[in-house]
């Protein structure tokens, strides 16, 4: 029964836009907000939710979760594509029923995964009441539009303390593992193992660049004094400590134990996770590569076993059945998937921001069935109208592991070009969005059979070429 | 030839001033440097670092946010202040952006009315605003012989900088804001040093800045006969155009 006149809002607006062929995944709960502005709040009563906030990793995490669940028996309603703000989490809480993952048999219950912009969910934190809440990570991202990283960082801090949720927070990350303070009854820390860390650092260093990256958040806010790294995993994240007050990488319940003998870029990569509260570790395989995705995968094992814990189950139940379950996970479309065209393999990976930039081209750097990379950049308001963030990255120092092949296209197709050339590499062919598909095609040509081109776009760079693949060559919508 | 000569980049505050591509004006002095055979170096210098002027022969400080402005501000006016006034004084080569810009000079007047004080080394004072220009930009740069160029950059910021007699405007506005909206100029010039909004970042796109820099701080080390090699700059060029072109269509428009 409609009992809302918000709710009947968002269900007419949705039936309206998917009837002409819109995945409608903001408007109806824009339309909800505008009509029953305590929606969310009414929405959520009851509800089991789970919020992943955080710039980088936040829709791969809430990937990542909702699989797990849903093997374990859940029902799993979420805002998978990419519908963050309230308008989208409104829309998600009103109107996902229609989009259900179902479980597998009987189910054991309806589980809300939602994907939260950190902006956001100062805002509706208190309202949703989440029971567990993932925070991945602060990097520099799109700055013009979401002002400085310590300000983001204290709305996470004002939405957490209006909730009584779980906080799943990476203790590398020195900007977030300080939302601890004040709440240590109420906080998990997961991230990388410690002495691995350092262990892979000696044995495994980066290597030398002629200019390091430009880092954010290496200097403690409240003693202005540069933070010690005992050992590092990229970016800011490592096992930091203040020399001055002493604050330091909290001590993991869920650490990750990894040897980088092998390359997690690869499929399989072999690591384990320990749970230090039930003593118990699980070897595991990493089902969506990169290193990166060891954080999330080990956020993702933190936020289940603590709801399954929740839920009824024992510490050492919820941990098996979580660990269990990540090793079930596949990439979703658009973010890691290796799509098949033609006997060739096409991979596309969002990258929105430095850190995801740097990231991805250590991924594909590694991967050993690259054979070429694209690269197209947009500067819509949606991505940020400044490119010179492409410039924040350190490429010099990973030119000579990419693929030879480098294409180029977007909008900002020139400041790309200058980018890749500048760190020393050749691009095979470049132009703008108007030729994305004719390189794109070009590029697959040159893609031997069985290998793959991996290919960059950010964000409306993404919609457009997605639209593009869905109409050349048959594949899915993305909202479905 | 350029053989045997040397150039070292002094970078200013990396792990604090690093905003919106900073770094890729470091990079642009670097590549364009060395492709012309000479021996580019580049240090770091920040907070507690000491700063040995006569090692420096291009001086970079780019812009930061708020709270990270806050924790060099100290060390950038009062402990290596009267040195970078010393270099300024003396000719080195400086690129000052954004934040950098606006901490050279007298004052920095904050929403509050607050005044916070700056280095003072150039002739210009900032007053906040709570609405920020966000754009893209054009400029039209006269260079040292003369010739006149058009300069694409992107602009970010909330400070309205006002020059006094003492300094020169760097470019003037073709679209975009500048210094302060108001009288169509961008950045300020002072001897060899050079300040601007401009982010983008500034140098890569625009090879005819960098060279211009190289070329003082070469003349600067080594004498004033010092000529830089010719050296291509088509993929620049390319660049430059493709962005100019995609500003050019857009929807900013001149102050």
């Amino acid at each position: 029964m409609i009992t809302f006149p918000g709710t009947a809002a968002a269900v007419v607006t949705r039936k309206i836009l998917r009837l002409v062929g819109k995945g409608a995944t903001t408007l109806p709960g824009k339309a909800a907000i505008r009509l029953s502005p305590s929606i969310i709040r009414e929405k959520s009563r009851g509800k089991h939710i789970i919020t992943i906030t955080g710039t980088n990793g936040k829709t791969t995490t809430s990937h990542m979760i909702s699989e797990m669940l849903n093997y374990l028996g859940y029902d799993i309603i979420n805002n998978i594509s990419g519908a963050n703000l309230a308008s989208g989490v409104a829309t998600t809480l009103i109107c996902g029923k229609d989009e259900m993952m179902r479980a597998n048999g009987r189910s054991k219950g309806t589980i809300y995964v939602l994907e939260t912009d950190e902006a956001a969910y100062a805002k509706i934190a208190g309202d949703l009441c989440p029971e567990v809440s993932v925070i991945t990570n602060l990097f520099r991202d799109q700055l013009d539009r979401y002002g400085e990283l310590t300000h983001t960082r204290d709305c996470i801090a004002d939405g957490l303390n209006k909730t009584d949720a779980i906080a799943i927070v990476n203790s590398d990350d020195s900007l977030v593992a300080s939302l601890g303070k004040g709440r240590e009854d109420k906080t998990v820390f997961y991230g990388m193992g410690k002495k691995d860390m350092l262990r892979n650092n000696k044995l495994y260093p980066d290597r030398k660049s002629i200019l390091p990256a430009s880092p954010d958040a290496v200097y403690c806010p409240d003693c202005h004094i540069r933070y010690e790294y005992v050992s590092r995993s990229f970016g800011h994240l490592g096992d930091f400590k203040c020399p001055s007050c002493g604050f330091s990488s909290p001590i993991s319940r869920f650490e990750v134990r990894y040897d980088l003998k092998q390359s997690p870029s690869n499929e399989d990569y072999p690591f384990a996770i320990s749970d230090n509260l039930s003593g118990l570790t699980r070897e595991m395989k990493l089902k969506i590569p990169g290193s990166h995705n060891l954080y999330n995968t080990c956020a993702a094992v933190s936020a289940v076993t603590v709801m399954l814990t929740k839920l009824g189950l024992s510490q050492e139940e919820a941990f098996e059945q979580a660990t269990e379950a990540a090793g079930h996970v596949k990439a979703a479309f658009g973010r890691m998937e290796k799509i098949d065209v033609g006997g060739k393999k096409l991979c596309i990976l969002l990258v929105k921001n430095p850190a995801g930039f740097d990231r991805s081209l250590s991924f594909v750097s590694e991967a050993e069935d690259a054979a070429g990379l694209m690269l197209l950049l947009n500067s819509n308001i949606a991505d940020g109208k400044d490119v010179s963030w492409i410039w924040d990255v350190d490429l010099e120092s990973k030119a000579e592991d990419l693929p030879e092949n480098i294409f180029i296209s977007g909008e900002r197709w020139g400041d790309m070009l200058l980018r890749i050339e500048y760190a020393g590499m050749n691009v095979t062919e470049s132009g703008d969005m108007s030729r994305a598909m004719e390189i794109l095609n070009r590029a697959l040509e040159m893609t031997p059979e069985g290998k793959c081109l991996y290919v960059m776009p950010n964000y409306t760079a993404m919609l457009s070429l997605r639209a593009a693949l869905v109409h050349e060559y048959g594949l899915k919508e993305f909202w479905k | 030839m350029s053989d045997g000569y040397k150039l070292v980049i002094g970078h200013f505050y990396p792990d604090l001033l690093n905003l919106y591509g900073d770094r890729g004006n470091v990079l642009a002095l670097y590549r364009r440097a060395s492709l012309r055979g000479i021996d580019v170096s580049i240090r770091s210098i920040s907070v507690a670092d000491e700063l040995d002027p006569s090692m420096i022969d291009i001086a970079f400080i780019g812009g930061g946010q708020d709270s990270e402005q806050n924790i060099m501000s100290d060390d950038l006016v009062r402990v290596k202040g009267p040195l970078i006034k010393d270099m300024i004084e003396d000719g080195k080569v400086f690129l000052c952006i954004c934040g950098g810009y606006q901490m050279l000079g007298k004052y920095y007047k904050e929403h509050t009315g607050d005044i916070v004080e700056c280095l003072g080394a150039l002739d210009y004072y900032t007053e906040a605003r709570s609405d920020r220009f966000i754009n893209d930009t054009i400029y039209s740069l006269v260079l040292d012989d003369g010739s006149e160029v058009k300069v694409a950059g992107f602009e970010n910021h909330s400070g309205r900088t006002y020059l006094g007699e003492g300094v020169k405007p760097f470019m003037k506005v073709l679209t975009g804001h500048g210094n302060n909206g108001e009288d169509g100029f961008e950045g300020a010039v002072y001897k060899n040093t050079f300040c601007s909004y401009s982010h983008g970042s500034l140098l890569p796109k625009n090879p005819a800045i960098t060279d211009m820099l190289l070329s003082r701080a070469m003349k600067k080390r080594y004498g004033e006969s010092f000529e830089l090699a010719p050296l291509d700059s088509s993929t620049e060029d390319k660049a430059r155009a493709a962005a100019l072109e995609y500003i050019e269509k857009g929807k900013e428009k001149a102050p």
